[in-house]
């Protein structure tokens, strides 16, 4: 029982020392940074003080603190799946940028190397 | 010459990607008429390569396999930067596409009714599109707001035919196949003006075991779902 709150505490603390290790890498990092730190301060209350979140989901009308828990990692785990998604794309664009601007480089080099040749045949 | 016009202001992007059995052959019918073609090799892991450059095609060479979107708006950015290049067409390299259909498309560009002429599959005039086929197709242009404001009725049709200024604007960052909802849309935010053109596809056995498969299918109707109501 006190074990298993030790290692979560543990855990969500490591957690935020990684988050705040890594800083600088993406505009907008700083909320994304906020929004972790605040989910884990709140995951670690919930750990340290299960009854409090028994009724905080008594307030917003879920019936058990575990439910209210799991409700937001699921929220959370979607949040994270849009924005992981998100940069994806956004990495996949670059990547194919950079392919392009090389592919296109070579082609105007052999261009230069064998003039008008190609182009008008016959 | 076959045509009134010596089509030296119109170049052929054709996207290969693992086209070797029949890409040369595709390359060399077309060239016939459009002496500009450029094949842009999308990291193919075949001979498709060493059999383009045994054709007067420029060849363009993805490092890496990147789609055929992508492979598309390289074509297009190589051939938009060659002196003279007024027209551009999009043209499969697996043989499924037919030169004519691009010299009446053309056609239709010369006398400037419209910026983008597509190739539509389905038209009364048309050849019938085997079934399952016709069906991801069809629910696809269902899905398709946009498809539908356009009046269009085939929005997966690799055969295009735009003018420069199509060309100048024209940026796909869809890399796979959601390239062609993405030009769709692109016709819409850009106000271009497009028509439909109803063509001839060479349903070849080579091009049916190449092609969209149907779990391809259910990726574009998909994709045309999340476009249609999104953004």
């Amino acid at each position: 029982m006190t074990w298993i709150k030790v290692l979560l505490v543990l855990a969500a603390v490591g957690i935020a020392l990684l988050v705040l290790r890594h800083h600088g890498t993406a505009r907008g990092g700083a909320l994304v940074k906020l929004g972790m730190l605040g989910f884990l301060m709140f995951a670690v209350y919930a750990v340290l003080r299960p009854d409090d979140v028994t009724w905080l989901a008594g307030l917003v009308g879920v019936g058990r603190g575990t439910d209210l828990v799991l409700y937001l990692l699921v929220v959370g785990s979607g949040f994270f799946a849009v924005s992981t998604y998100l940069r994806f794309k956004e990495l996949e664009l670059r990547f194919a940028k950079l392919a392009r601007a090389m592919a296109l480089a070579d082609a105007r080099a052999r261009d230069a190397a064998t003039p008008s040749d190609q182009g008008t045949p016959d | 010459m076959p045509a009134p016009f010596t089509n030296a202001d119109v170049w052929l992007v054709v996207p290969v990607f693992n086209e070797g059995a029949a890409v040369r052959a595709v390359v060399e019918a077309a060239l016939r008429t459009f002496p500009q073609v450029v094949c842009v090799d999308d990291g193919s892991t075949d001979n498709s390569a060493a059999e383009i450059t045994r054709t007067h095609a420029r060849l363009v060479r993805h490092p890496v396999n990147l789609g055929q979107g992508a492979a598309i708006q390289t074509g297009v950015e190589y051939a938009r930067a060659q002196p003279g290049a007024r027209f551009f067409v999009t043209f499969d390299a697996d043989g499924q596409h037919r030169v004519e259909d691009v010299v009446s498309m053309l056609g239709r560009l010369r006398t400037d009714d419209a910026d983008v002429v597509l190739g539509t599959r389905f038209h009364p005039a048309g050849d019938p599109v085997p079934l399952l086929k016709r069906w991801v197709l069809r629910t696809a242009v269902a899905l398709s707001l946009r498809g539908r404001r356009l009046r269009l009725t085939d929005t997966h049709n690799g055969l295009r035919v735009f003018n420069r200024r199509v060309a100048d604007e024209l940026n796909l960052t869809s890399n796979g196949m959601a390239h062609a909802s993405e030009f769709v849309a692109l016709i819409e935010r850009h106000h271009w003006r497009v028509v439909e053109q109803p063509v001839r596809i060479v349903y070849t056995d080579y091009a049916r075991a190449k092609g969209q498969s149907l779990l391809n299918g259910v990726n574009i109707v998909f994709d045309s779902l999340v476009r249609g109501r999104a953004r």
